[in-house]
């Protein structure tokens, strides 16, 4: 094994030993399935509350409001179980509201046992009808929405139908609705579907992933280079190996990191899109294999990687502690943050004039021509941009590797002299 | 430095460099991180796992071959250090100063693997700031003083740009010195019953016997005679004038 993929191996095997590691590796599955499921989980464990409803209202409209508080919702539970309201008839708002309290606070049970947990007391107010809603708890406001929208509703047909306008026709004209279609000469069958839209979706998600990667990358790689060169370790490989098989190995012994944690990630989500929606893992598979678009990712995906990592190193090597790294990384931060900024804007406008000059920027050149994909660049642009990461990494390595060496062995902090001094004996 | 080879990475081969600062990945085992190291100065891995282990038995660390360096303490780390320095069996070592915090036991374990390099045939450099250390080990030693080269040779020849020292110690009149003019700026300690002891530097050439000779041709008392031979010590002080700064 030569020397760059023994640093390389070591570097990977010192990160998978690490407990973080396997906490990264489970922590966003694990993640977004809480997310996925912790809402049905709650619906499916909470109780039905207990609701009773006082209609006060000469148009009956506690019946519909009942109706759509029984009615079983998405989980096969109701929204609330609707009791009689506990000493009924009531003469008022007021006369309801003394009345129930008590079974509210906890003071008094249900005539059937169990307790009560909200109330709405719907009463005629001039033209209209107010709604009060009485619950256990002040957080307790679930029923708003649907009891407004079911008295919303009822308002409505019974003003119209006043009007003369008869139930039938109320019906006929609710039904209608506007048919809406998007076509474009660039969707693939005239009208704009998912299918279509799913590139411009998979060049944000893979300049979010560079993103991630590059900050997690950049990260681990800067604490390694600055951690070894505290301990003088790196001193001891200077000895052993020259600083590009260094440099590549630590390089490629994180990207190896990063890259299983993203492969392990990426298994799961395709096998969950697989057995949830086969023909949209199809339609995925499809757009990331046409066009050579893979190729085209993974050109952005490597050279902006190695672009970022150059330097994260470089800058590791100048480092003792982590204050320093720390007020050298924070002007990268702010670099780094202007491509997140602007890469959600590519999928309505990929081919927006401040996206296209934001591409020549080296720095921002890898985020934002993947997510720019779904535009399909123009080969010249692709090849022009190309040409321009390589070219910086190229000079990032010219420049970084005197510099690391110098930064390696130098103690004390970051000096511009030491660094220049060792540019200057390159360019001799 | 090319010891004789144009491809960079055979000279780093042939090299063992232990810097003074030390360091190694707290995280490994002394096996794994010897074998690492001499891995990557071109020793199969295999075979690296092998010489790892046999030079920690030879250092009575077998023990600690499979624990992490972080739970060892700081003599065991260094030799761990050391060894991965020479797992390679370098035709030259350098070592910055390899005694530092060292205990005796330890000190005199790391001068017989020095002495067993060198047997070996290859070099050993090494900086100290202990003369006792270069005397007993060097053939050859460099005296840097204030960032500046005062003397390169052999032990020997340093040690002869100081003089020899004679000491006499009797009971007699300082004033009977002035029958000795090999001894150069006596100085006189007097001591219990009225003896005293005379140190001087000895006149280069000068033979401490004709000294000895004289004291008794002159009837002086004379209880104690000592000739000493100087030191890498008194070279260096007087190599430097006495002036070299404190590193």
């Amino acid at each position: 094994m030569n020397r760059l993929l023994m640093i390389a191996w070591r570097e990977y095997l010192a990160y998978v030993r690490t407990p973080g590691f396997w906490l990264s590796l489970l922590l966003l599955p694990v993640g977004l399935s809480s997310i996925a499921l912790a809402p049905m989980a709650i619906a499916r464990s909470s109780p039905v509350p207990n609701v009773t409803i006082v209609d006060l209202t000469p148009q009956g409209l506690g019946h519909a409001v009942e109706r759509t508080l029984a009615a079983p919702g998405e989980n096969g539970k109701p929204m609330a179980r609707v009791v009689a309201p506990p000493g009924a008839p009531f003469a008022s708002r007021a006369d309801a509201t003394a009345r129930l309290t008590p079974y509210l606070r906890g003071a008094r049970e249900l005539p059937g046992g169990g307790r009560l947990d909200a109330v709405a007391i719907l009463a005629p107010t001039g033209d209209t009808v107010a709604v009060d809603f009485w619950s256990r708890d002040v957080t307790g406001r679930s029923f708003e929405g649907a009891v407004g929208d079911v008295v919303r509703e009822a308002l409505r047909r019974d003003r119209l139908e006043k009007q003369g306008v008869a139930p039938r026709v109320l019906n006929a004209i609710d039904s209608l609705q506007p048919q809406i279609s998007d076509f474009s000469p660039k969707a693939e069958r005239g009208r704009v579907a998912l299918k279509d839209r799913l590139p411009g979706l998979a060049g944000l998600a893979m300049g979010m992933l560079l993103w991630m990667v590059v900050l997690t990358g950049a990260g681990m790689l800067l604490t390694s280079v600055m951690e070894e060169k505290s301990s003088r370790i790196l001193e001891i490989l200077l000895s052993s190996a020259s600083v590009p098989e260094i440099m590549g190995g630590k390089i490629l012994g994180v990207a190896a990191v990063t890259g299983t944690i993203l492969a392990f990630w990426m298994t799961i989500g395709a096998c969950v899109l697989v057995s949830r929606s086969p023909a949209l893992a199809a339609d995925v598979g499809n757009v990331l294999l046409a066009h050579g678009r893979w190729a085209y990712f993974g050109f952005y995906f490597a050279g902006g990687y190695l672009m970022f990592a150059t330097l994260y190193v470089t800058i590791g090597a100048f480092c003792e502690t982590s204050r320093e790294a720390q007020t050298l990384l924070g002007p990268m931060m702010i670099v780094m943050s202007v491509p997140l900024l602007f890469m959600s804007q590519s999928l309505t406008a990929p081919d927006a004039p401040l996206l296209r000059a934001l591409s020549w920027i080296p720095l921002f050149t890898p985020f934002m021509m993947a997510a720019r994909a779904a535009s399909n660049p123009p080969l010249w642009e692709i090849a022009a941009t190309g040409a321009m990461i390589i070219g910086v990494t190229g000079l990032e390595l010219w420049v970084a590797i005197p510099a690391f060496r110098s930064g390696a062995l130098a103690t004390g902090r970051f000096d511009l002299r030491t660094f220049f001094s060792a540019l200057a004996r390159r360019s001799a | 430095m090319t010891l004789g080879e144009t491809d960079v990475a055979r000279v780093r081969h042939r090299i063992g460099f232990l810097p003074e600062e030390r360091g190694l990945y707290r995280r490994m085992t002394p096996v794994r991180a010897i074998a690492f190291l001499a891995g990557l100065k071109g020793v199969p891995a295999r075979e690296a796992r092998r010489r790892a282990r046999s030079l920690l038995e030879a250092q009575g660390l077998s023990e600690a071959a499979d624990k992490q360096i972080r739970s060892l303490s700081k003599g065991m780390a260094q030799k761990v250090q050391l060894l991965s320095t020479l797992a390679h069996e370098p035709d030259m070592v350098m070592l910055d100063e390899p005694f530092s915090g060292l205990d005796p036991v330890n000190q005199q374990s790391l001068e017989m693997l020095i002495r067993g390099l060198a047997a070996r045939g290859a070099t050993v450099i090494f900086s100290t700031h202990v003369m006792q250390h270069a005397e007993r080990l060097c053939d050859q030693v460099v005296l840097v003083a204030g960032g500046r080269k005062v003397f390169d040779g052999p032990v020997a020849a340093a040690r002869a740009a100081a003089p020899r020292t004679l000491m006499l110690e009797g009971v007699f009149l300082p004033s009977a010195l002035d029958s000795l003019p090999e001894l150069e700026a006596p100085a006189i300690e007097h001591l219990d019953g009225g003896a005293i002891r005379v140190t001087g530097a000895l006149k280069p050439g000068a033979p401490a016997q004709e000294a000895l000779r004289r004291a008794f041709a002159q009837g002086l008392d004379i209880s104690r005679f000592e000739l000493r031979e100087p030191n890498l010590h008194d070279a260096f002080i007087v190599l430097t004038d006495g002036a070299a700064p404190a590193r």
